[in-house]
């Protein structure tokens, strides 16, 4: 545990020194979401906005936290970072284990800044109840997107070949996880392939919860999905992130 | 009872897919010796030094450092070997004081924050240890990347080209500072390209297309080589190839005159790295 927290912390510190990293990150999905409004008020007013943006906000915290982590640790690879963590006696899974806890708090920060502009934006209003409920979604999908880019990552040898794993995750993610199209009226293949995405699970609680008398009650098993599915990819990628060649 | 030596490799190949990086290398280091892993870029040295550091799983022969299998046991010798990459592997956004502190924080050391400062000290970067990374020289790096790999006071270092890129005064630096290692008991294994640097060396290996072509001290592997001796007497100029002992020299140099007694003589002239640094030190001293 000692040697995670040692990750964790100079992930953090690191973090906090790239200052532009850290704000494009938080100003990036703003932004998006911004550009959602607008193109959102130009369509009819029946149609539900929220049932888009709450969604689409989740999204973008999953495909920035996916993203970056990545990409970061490939670094840490090509730059020789990583070997020299191995040689000096950090495990796989106390660097897997000190991504996770450092990449959280951007994970948090992003999930807070990105539904409370959504909230505002839209002057969406929900009980506390559903606000926790998508606060606690949401960040459980960051979690997974963070362990899913560093199962990735394990694949890649340079930054470059991260990139054709981007449209493998996120293209799919936004076809199949009902993010656009209802997973119903999708043909069963690309139903079933759609539950191998965490945002499938993610949005299912969250079309439920910002529904007129929604609840989680029918819904809540998806959230220990998305804990399981973090689980699932840690230790997986504790097994492929390879200390000796 | 047989002596443990610091490192052992016995028949050490390493291959990826049809390029065969290391054929059959064997070579021993006894502790306390500064050895020198010779040889031109794509020899071998840096997959040679990943192999001892348990970063490379050999596809065959043995490897020992300190006794143990590198890959077999890796918590107990992280602690007592240390390692610095060809490349400075560092964090380019911290400072030199975090990133040493990192990876010495990475070892059990009560007294860490000390040994930050004495390595930091050690490698004249006190001054600027609280800098970020990306604002140092290439030199300045080495230093960092030298500090890290000390930091955690191991018996057994590996440096891969420490002194690549590096200009001649650090380079001379650098090499203090391992002899002064060495002297405190621990053993040093140094790959370079540089055939002067391996004259600092208690002993050597030259490594071609991954196998290990001479071994021994660079005193006597500079004599299996041929001094080229001229001697010019009036108009005449004799041209002889001797041997590079310095019984040879003494010999050859006997036909004019030198007394029958002198058994050896050596010649140990300035190299043009140490007449450009004491030049400079003498413009330093202005």
């Amino acid at each position: 545990m000692r040697r995670t927290l040692l990750v964790a912390g100079r992930v953090l510190r690191q973090l906090r020194r790239e200052r532009r990293l850290l704000g494009l990150s938080i100003v990036a999905p703003l932004v998006i979401v911004f550009l959602l409004k607008l193109f959102l008020d130009t369509m009819p007013p029946d149609l539900s906005r929220a049932r888009y943006a709450v969604p689409v906000a989740a999204f973008l915290v999953h495909f920035l936290a996916f993203l970056l982590c990545a990409i970061v640790l490939v670094q840490e690879r090509t730059a020789g970072t990583l070997e020299r963590m191995f040689v000096n006696g950090v495990t796989r899974s106390q660097v897997v284990g000190g991504y996770l806890l450092g990449y959280l708090g951007l994970a948090t920060l992003q999930t807070v800044a990105a539904l409370t502009e959504v909230l505002l934006l839209f002057r969406l209003s929900y009980s506390l109840g559903t606000l926790v409920v998508l606060f606690v979604v949401v960040w459980l999908l960051a979690v997974a997107s963070v362990m899913l880019g560093v199962f990735v990552s394990t694949f890649a040898r340079s930054e470059a070949q991260v990139f054709p794993f981007i449209p493998m995750v996120i293209v799919p993610s936004v076809f199949l996880s009902g993010l656009l199209l209802d997973p119903d009226l999708l043909p069963t293949w690309a139903s079933l392939l759609g539950l191998l995405l965490p945002l499938r699970y993610a949005n299912n609680v969250i079309q439920e919860v910002i529904m007129p008398g929604g609840s989680l009650g029918a819904v809540w098993p998806n959230l220990l999905v998305l804990a399981g599915y973090s689980i699932i990819l840690w230790l997986l990628a504790s097994r492929t992130l390879t200390e000796v060649d | 009872m047989s002596v443990v030596g610091a490192v052992e490799v016995a028949g050490l190949t390493k291959r990826y897919g049809r390029i065969e990086a290391l054929r059959g290398v064997d070579l021993a280091v006894a502790h306390g010796r500064v050895y020198g892993l010779l040889g031109p870029n794509g020899a071998g040295k840096s997959t040679l030094i990943r192999a001892l550091v348990g970063s490379l799983r050999p596809t065959s022969g043995s490897v020992r450092v300190l006794g143990m299998e590198p890959t077999a046991h890796r918590a107990e010798l992280r602690e007592r070997i240390g390692y610095m990459p060809q490349g400075p592997a560092l964090y380019d956004n911290l400072s030199a004081h975090d990133n040493v502190k990192f990876f010495g924080g990475a070892h059990h050391m009560p007294d860490l924050a000390e040994r930050v400062r004495e390595v930091l000290d050690f490698t004249e970067l006190a001054d600027r240890a609280g800098d970020l990374v990306y604002t140092y020289s290439g030199g300045m790096k080495r230093r960092v990347s030298l500090a890290c790999a000390l930091v955690h006071r191991p018996d057994v270092l590996f440096l891969d080209e420490p002194t690549a890129a590096v200009d001649p005064a650090l380079r001379a630096r650098f090499w203090l500072a391992f002899r002064d290692l060495a002297a405190r008991g621990a053993t040093l294994f140094i790959s370079t390209h540089l055939m002067d640097e391996a004259m600092l060396c208690d002993e050597v290996a030259v490594l071609r297309q991954g196998r290990v072509i001479a071994a021994d001290t660079p005193v006597r592997l500079l004599q299996r080589g041929r001094t080229r001796l001229i001697v010019r007497t009036g108009d005449n100029e004799l041209e002889y190839t001797i041997g590079g002992r310095p019984e040879d020299l003494a010999a050859a140099l006997q036909a004019y005159g030198l007394a029958p007694d002198v058994r050896s003589v050596e010649v140990r002239g300035d190299t043009l790295e140490s007449v450009v640094l004491d030049l400079v030190a003498a413009e330093d001293d202005q």
